[in-house]
């Protein structure tokens, strides 16, 4: 494999290193400039200098000094990109409550990873049994990105809008902190900054991003996000990476798949063959997160309840 | 003839001047100074840290606060009741409360319109509101009638003013120098000629009309805030005709706190008569009978069903956790004041008091139970949040702040009433000489 | 926060009271002290370096540091470590990186490298963090990976070939474990039945293509991808190659540029806007002639003083 153009060896290798996939490789895009869908967020911020290296074959060719990192800086986002959102993407999220057990590895990493205030937190789990007899389970819960979103619909300022990727995000610089939303999701999902977030000082000093809603702000509400921030890096949102059950499956559903990194499944499929089902359809709000009833459990209910507080262990019928 | 028409505007004129403090005045009116300054505090604490010192959560994410504007949006509309709707039924007897009923609307959709924005978290993007107003939102549209409702009350306050103003302008020796200074500020170009009079009386004429609309869609608005969520016990389609039948009954219940007030302390016994007691007695039985019937829908219907997630909400107001509260605003707020008030001698200034007070207690307490146990009852069970999220009971900072906006709409009624008559004297006075004319025809 | 804090301090400090009456007790009548210890789990540096190549072309190195305590897995950040390839002198340096917040660095290989990359199909990767060697055999093949698509009888079928370098010959790599499929969003999603193929002794594997009909981009196209993860010989490779077995799919934004109630402001509902400013403009053209009319009354009394 061989290319004659630096420029496109730079793009291929700045594709090439956003970790998992998500390349389009030279074979692909030969040397013409054609979009996939499927490719990431291209716009890696390139540094314009060139580092020379060595390819398998022992050649030396060149790429953007961008892409030395890990993982290559992207240029920051214009409010009107980030109310924009993704072009040919529409995100959809698959979680298997069979696989679940409590653990909250996905809870925690989202914590962590958005600075969430103490006691609050924007992936819940909730302890589930529908009716007296039926059986218990664990439910996690993420924004269910609506495609009717109440709380877009209820919001006076656009402080919260949906993009074209399906996603829903807050705007905290725009947010009166009037809370309708809250009142408008059932799902729970919204959270509130009652009091300044702590956070550390590189933290609170950056500028408030709607794709990493980070940092959060006092007065304005707060809510998971899908991680488009990750999705551009070619990763997947905190969560899916988190579980080490596999629980969370998330993808793109203009190309009818979702990943938990370790497992690709074919989306229709996974929905067909195990009966996946989206909370409270009833009310008509058109989830982007499907679910995944729990039978063929790879964990009793039980062992999920040690990591439940104390005063939750009754659990509720709701 | 003549002679004695005018011997009587002087009197009349004279008892209805607005009257300096006394020592009662001077008292109230410094209590009610000091309870705003105690919410202010509370405000600038709640400023400085955030909604944090409140004790609103994520489940229970509006309070007293949001209870507190439903109330007054509430009261406020009894200014449509009496002035427009009973003008446009022909009743004349309402005429000496029109003022009364106007003020009560004003103050009270200007504190409404303070506690709305004391409930926001971010109080300084406000004018995001107008800068990137969203049409879709029922917030937006609470904003552009309430605005509306507030303009038009203050013409219905003012327009009819005028004459009064003249009046007092007459009066220049009688107040401090400030005073006749409004007076004349506000009001030196009413002559009485009888194009004025024509305009005016016009314009009150389409004010009239005009009012009525807007109220109901102030209050059936506000009732949207909620009615447009899935919420059990607020996804309801009689949302609007409960809220707006509540107000009706509230804002009477207020109009005769205040008929019996000034009535005692400025000595109207004259002007607002044991009638105007028996007729406004029968007005608000007759509400109160309206509300109660909504009641028995919002609540009934939804009982018989027993919906699940309606279940766990109903049964915490019939016999839990706000039941004490639930059935103190039903028999308190309605079902009390219609046995006092359906007699004859329930009737008399005293009792209609005591029972008017009853009617607005219960329906401050009403609109808290609409706010509050429906947020505690959402889909999803609580569950791993702090134990403070569970419940909700308001702060001091919360309580000073609702109480501080609840004494800054009577502090701004009586303001009002040291400075301009509070029945309306040219009103009264046309309406003593017409009668002496019919009279001695 | 102060106060959450507070809560804790005083329920830590109770919980402490409470432990040392207890342990006192429990030595008092025990008399050897057997008071309950905490273990403290030792902290140990795990430093993992892994190779990686794409479309037999680009190389690189990535090394990830973390501190492990107990179960607790805490990036090293900022720290500088020395990569060399084949012996730790300064000939064969591929570079000096210093971990990022995640406790990962990256580095491809210089040009300088050239001579001692072509003269073995074999090399070793040692990193050095100042004097100490952390990692000195971690040991890579050179090898390269072919995709042929081939479609018989109306079977979609990707045929697979990994070869292995051995002194200047190119042989079958047997028993590479790996995975076949179509690039998706995060992942590869499986072409035919397994999640996993293995070369056999050929050094080929053939797969059926299970998962048709795809959707693809506009043209059809999607993206084949074979993927070696975390090989003992091979490290981590990844070919990609399009094929025009997708459903042509168009994205379009229709659902985004509706006017609804959810849409931004410049997308309200048609009917709403209508609505809206019929009954704002005639309400608010009322009052504003109302407020002329009080002009006029203020004017007319000018007049009558005159």
């Amino acid at each position: 494999m061989s290319c004659n153009c630096n420029g496109n060896c730079e793009k291929n290798s700045r594709r090439e290193f956003l970790l998992t996939g998500l390349l389009a490789t030279m074979a692909v895009a030969g040397c013409s400039d054609d979009k996939t869908p499927f490719t990431p967020e291209e716009n890696v911020a390139l540094s314009g200098e060139k580092v020379k290296l060595l390819s398998v074959d022992g050649q030396v060719i060149e790429v953007d000094k961008a892409f030395l990192k890990p993982v290559p800086d992207l240029p920051t986002l214009s409010n009107s990109e980030e109310r924009k959102g993704m072009p040919g993407k529409k995100f959809v999220m698959v979680i298997d409550l069979s696989r679940c057990k409590n653990l909250k590895k996905c809870q925690s990493a989202c914590n962590h990873m958005h600075f969430v205030h103490p006691g609050q937190s924007w992936v819940k789990i909730y302890q589930m049994q529908d009716a007296e007899h039926t059986a218990p389970y664990w439910q996690p819960t993420t924004c269910m990105h609506c495609d009717e979103p109440p709380c877009v619909k209820v919001c006076p300022v656009d402080a919260t809008f949906k993009r074209q990727d399906g996603i829903v995000l807050i705007d905290s610089n725009r947010c009166i902190g009037c809370r309708f939303c809250m009142a408008a999701c059932p799902y729970s999902t919204r959270v509130f900054n009652w009091e300044t977030p702590e956070l550390p000082e590189e933290v609170a000093s950056q500028h408030y991003s709607s794709e990493t809603s980070v940092p959060q702000i006092k007065g304005t509400v707060g809510k998971c996000d899908f991680c488009p921030d990750m999705v551009r890096k070619g990763e997947l949102p905190h969560c899916v990476s988190a579980c080490p059950n596999g629980v969370f499956l998330f993808g793109d559903i203009n190309e009818d798949s979702v990943t938990n990194g370790a497992e690709t499944f074919r989306f229709s499929d996974l929905i067909k063959d195990k009966s996946g089902y989206r909370l409270m359809e009833d009310l008509g709000t058109k989830p982007s997160v499907y679910y995944l009833p729990p039978v063929n459990r790879n964990f009793p209910f039980e062992s999920g309840l040690e990591n439940q507080p104390a005063e939750e262990k009754t659990g509720s019928h709701h | 003839m003549e002679n004695i028409s005018t011997l009587q505007s002087e009197r009349i004129t004279r008892e209805l001047m607005p009257q300096k403090f006394g020592k009662r005045g001077m008292i109230w009116t410094g209590a009610l100074i000091i309870i705003c300054l105690i919410g202010l505090y509370a405000y600038y604490r709640q400023l400085d840290k955030g909604l944090v010192v409140t004790n609103m959560r994520d489940y229970v994410s509006w309070g007293i606060y949001i209870s507190n504007f439903v109330f007054f949006v509430a009261i406020s509309l009894v200014g449509s009741l009496i002035t427009a709707i009973f003008r446009l039924a022909n009743i004349h007897w309402s005429t000496p409360l029109t003022r009364i009923a106007e003020i009560i609307a004003v103050s009270a959709i200007a504190c409404a319109s303070v506690i709305i924005i004391v409930d926001m978290g971010r109080p300084e993007r406000l004018v995001n509101l107008f800068s990137h107003g969203r049409l879709q939102s029922p917030i937006t549209w609470d904003v552009i009638v309430i605005g509306t409702y507030f303009f038009i009350s203050l013409l219905l306050l003012y327009i009819p003013l005028l004459p009064d103003l003249k009046i007092l302008n007459e009066q220049k020796n009688k107040g401090p120098k400030w005073m006749s200074k409004v007076y004349r500020f506000f009001g030196f170009f009413w002559k009485g000629t009888k194009e004025q009079w024509k305009i005016s009386n016009k314009s009150v004429v389409i004010l009239s009309i005009m009012i009525i609309p807007v109220a109901f869609c102030i209050h059936t608005v506000t009732s949207w805030l909620f009615a447009t969520t899935y919420r059990p016990g607020w996804d309801s389609t009689n949302f609007g005709a409960y809220f707006v039948s509540g107000a009706f009954l509230v804002g009477s219940g207020a109009v005769v706190i205040a008929m019996y007030v000034f009535r005692r302390y400025y000595k109207l016994e004259k002007y607002i008569t044991e009638k105007h007691f028996d007729k406004m007695g029968k007005a608000v039985v007759l509400l109160a009978f309206l509300y109660l019937y909504f009641n028995v829908n919002e609540y009934l219907v939804p009982a018989f069903k027993m919906k699940k997630p309606e279940e766990a909400h109903l049964t915490n107001l019939f016999a839990g956790e706000f039941a004490t509260m639930f059935w103190f605003a039903i028999l308190v707020g309605m079902v009390i004041p219609v046995l006092i008030m359906i007699t004859k001698k329930g009737r008399k200034p005293l009792p209609m008091f005591i029972a008017a007070i009853m009617v607005v207690v219960g329906a401050w307490f009403k609109r808290y139970l609409i706010v509050t146990p429906t947020l505690l009852h959402p889909f999803l069970p609580m569950q791993e949040v702090p134990e403070s999220y569970k419940h909700y009971f308001p702060s001091w900072e919360e309580w000073a702040i609702a109480m501080g906006s609840l004494a800054g709409a009577l502090l701004i009624i009586t303001f009002f009433v040291r400075l301009f008559p509070i029945i309306p004297i040219q009103e009264t006075i046309t309406e003593e000489h017409e009668k002496a004319i019919t009279e001695n025809k | 926060m102060k106060k959450l804090l507070l809560k804790i301090n005083s329920g830590k400090l109770l919980l402490t009271i409470l432990l040392s009456v207890l342990c006192t007790v429990y030595t008092a009548a025990q008399d050897d002290s057997t008071a309950v210890k905490e273990e403290e789990p030792e902290a140990t540096e795990i430093v993992k370096l892994s190779y990686h190549s794409s479309n037999n072309s680009i190389q690189y190195l990535l090394l990830k540091s973390i501190i492990k305590k107990g179960k607790e897995q805490t990036p090293v950040k900022n720290k500088a470590y020395t990569i060399y390839l084949d012996s730790a002198a300064d000939a064969t340096k591929v570079a000096d990186v210093k971990t990022d917040a995640d406790g990962k660095a990256k580095t491809f290989l210089p040009p300088s490298l050239k001579q001692a990359w072509d003269a073995s199909a074999q090399h070793i990767f040692i990193v050095k963090a100042g004097d100490e060697e952390v990692i000195s055999d971690y040991s890579i093949t050179k090898s390269k990976i072919t995709i042929d698509t081939a479609t018989t009888d109306g079977i979609r079928n990707i045929n697979i070939t990994i070869q292995k370098q051995e002194g200047s010959e190119w042989l079958p790599a047997a028993d590479v474990e790996m995975k076949i499929g179509i690039q998706r969003l995060g992942g590869i999603l499986t072409a035919g039945e397994e999640e996993t193929y293995t070369t056999d002794s050929s050094g080929t594997v053939s797969v059926a293509v299970k998962n048709d009909s795809l959707p693809g981009d506009d043209k059809g196209n999607i993206i084949l991808a074979v993927k070696v993860d975390d090989n003992e010989t091979y490290g981590n490779l990844l070919v990609q190659q399009a094929a025009a077995w997708g459903v042509k799919t168009t994205t379009d934004n229709n659902f985004f540029e509706q006017r609804t109630l959810w849409s931004t402001r410049f997308r309200t509902p048609l009917w709403l806007l209508f609505l809206a400013y019929t009954i704002v403009l005639s309400v608010w053209g009322t009052l504003i002639y109302l407020v002329f009319q009080l002009f006029k009354i203020k004017k007319l009394g000018k007049q009558a003083a005159h």
